[in-house]
């Protein structure tokens, strides 16, 4: 899934996780995460990240994250929403979702 | 408590009466109110008004809550609501003015902080890696050079003066990086003064004309210079933005020394011409102090050469006198866009 456009999901509310997405300028990937819990849960964090990332199939864009100390069904569901929204898609390969 | 709190929003051109209660609540909190501020956010409880912020574009202002309401819960949904609102509107890239005490807070919002004037304010944006990514970009475009010089110019429109302040400077450096002033809200649209100053700039091998950006001289860092026909300056924005530029923008390029015209007319550009060289040069800071290089402008039979007196000719289409003062490419532009009767005019002039 290509990100064509700046997109916004989430919210700062405790629990929760705001996730922004951007088009990359030279078509790189980089994730840029902050959360409250980054000591002890910042690399599983991050493991859901990419992992739902890849899964979307995303090579490139900017996705910044400020995590509220979520869950990581929620990091999961605002990710996707983010890319989701990011990407424009018209049709949704639900599995991939999953 | 939250339950009883009720969130809307206000649009000041069309809802006077909502916009009293936001500037009495603004006032108790001893801040104005903002005449360029597209729609607040507004939350009442029980009909009265306890909360606001304000968007203009993409950069968040007027953001009060009443004293008995202040607590992470409330300011953190009001910066989420207004953070939501500009994303409908296509802001996804915000920027936030506060008081240095309030820095914190924000900072919990996901705001990062670009530059604080001590005491005064600070300018914050949403994201990590704005600017640190826009000065990986500027790295790329660093030239080998010992004495690197900077010009921000608006050039509006490029003229003789700013070319001859572009050779000195050149003349005086290994180096010099232009930049063209990005926000479009001068008489002359961003992509016409762009290629105005390429053109006139041709020719001189040492320089690379660059676009603005959002970091400099923009509504977001400068706002009040875009109001100078209204004569207004405020000097804590000319100390944010100089201070980007001393912090940012010229370690990033190697820029030593910043090349300006001395200013006659315009009290806004004397003002910021004077700031410039406590904020860039005198003021302490961690980042290596820039040396202000003011040189005295072009004079043409008589007269300093300024693009604000190009305009005022061109309103009267007085193109024999404009042909002195701005370069062929220039006056083909005015002549072919400009002018009310272009065919003969051009025959002319061109």
């Amino acid at each position: 899934m290509k990100i064509i456009k700046p997109a916004l999901a989430g919210t700062l509310e405790s629990s929760d996780l705001q996730v922004k997405v951007a088009p990359s300028p030279d078509d790189t990937l980089e994730v840029v995460l902050s959360s409250e819990v980054i000591k002890q849960f910042g690399q599983q964090i991050r493991r859901v990240v990419d992992d739902t990332l890849a899964r979307l199939e995303v090579k490139a864009g900017l996705i910044i994250i400020e995590d509220k100390g979520a869950l990581d069904c929620a990091i999961r569901a605002r990710v996707q929403a983010a890319v989701l929204r990011g990407a424009a898609c018209e049709h949704i390969d639900w599995e991939k979702l999953s | 408590m939250s339950e009883t709190m009720e969130f809307d929003t206000v649009s000041p051109a069309s809802q006077p009466e909502a916009l009293a209660a936001i500037r009495q609540l603004l006032a108790d909190c001893q801040l104005e109110l903002d005449s360029k501020i597209d729609v607040f956010v507004v939350v009442y409880r029980q009909g009265s008004l306890i909360a606001c912020a304000g968007l203009s574009g993409n950069i968040i202002k007027c953001v009060a809550i009443a004293p008995q309401w202040r607590g992470e819960s409330l300011s953190l949904q009001l910066v989420n609501e207004v953070v939501q609102i500009a994303a409908e509107r296509g802001h996804f890239h915000l920027f936030l003015y506060t008081k240095p005490e309030n820095q914190r807070f924000f900072t919990g919002c996901g705001f990062y902080t670009l530059v604080e004037v001590p005491g005064h304010v600070v300018l914050m944006e949403n994201t990590p890696v704005g600017i640190q990514h826009y000065c990986q970009r500027l790295r790329m475009l660093r030239q080998p050079s010992n004495k690197t010089g900077c010009i921000v110019m608006n050039a509006n429109p490029f003229t003789l003066g700013h070319r001859y302040l572009a050779e000195q400077a050149a003349a005086a450096c290994d180096w010099l990086h232009v930049f063209v002033v990005r926000e479009d809200v001068s008489f002359f649209p961003y992509a016409q003064r762009y290629e105005l100053v390429t053109q006139g700039l041709g020719g001189i091998p040492n320089l690379t004309v660059h676009h603005g950006s959002e970091y400099m001289i923009s509504r977001a860092t400068f706002p009040s210079y875009f109001l100078k026909d209204k004569g207004i300056v405020d000097s804590c924005h000319t100390a944010i933005d100089l201070l980007l530029f001393r912090d940012y923008i010229a370690p990033a390029l190697g820029i030593s020394h910043r090349f300006i015209g001395t200013e006659p007319f315009c009290p806004v550009t004397n003002k910021y011409n004077e700031d410039m060289k406590q904020w860039l040069q005198h003021a302490h800071c961690p980042a290596p102090a820039i040396e202000v290089v003011e040189l005295s402008r072009h004079v043409r039979n008589g007269q300093p050469v300024s693009a604000s007196r190009v305009r005022r000719l061109l309103s009267r289409q007085d193109f024999n006198a404009i042909q002195a003062l701005v370069p062929p490419s220039t006056l083909q532009l005015l002549l072919s866009e400009y002018a009310a009767e272009p065919a003969p005019a051009l025959e002319r002039y061109g």
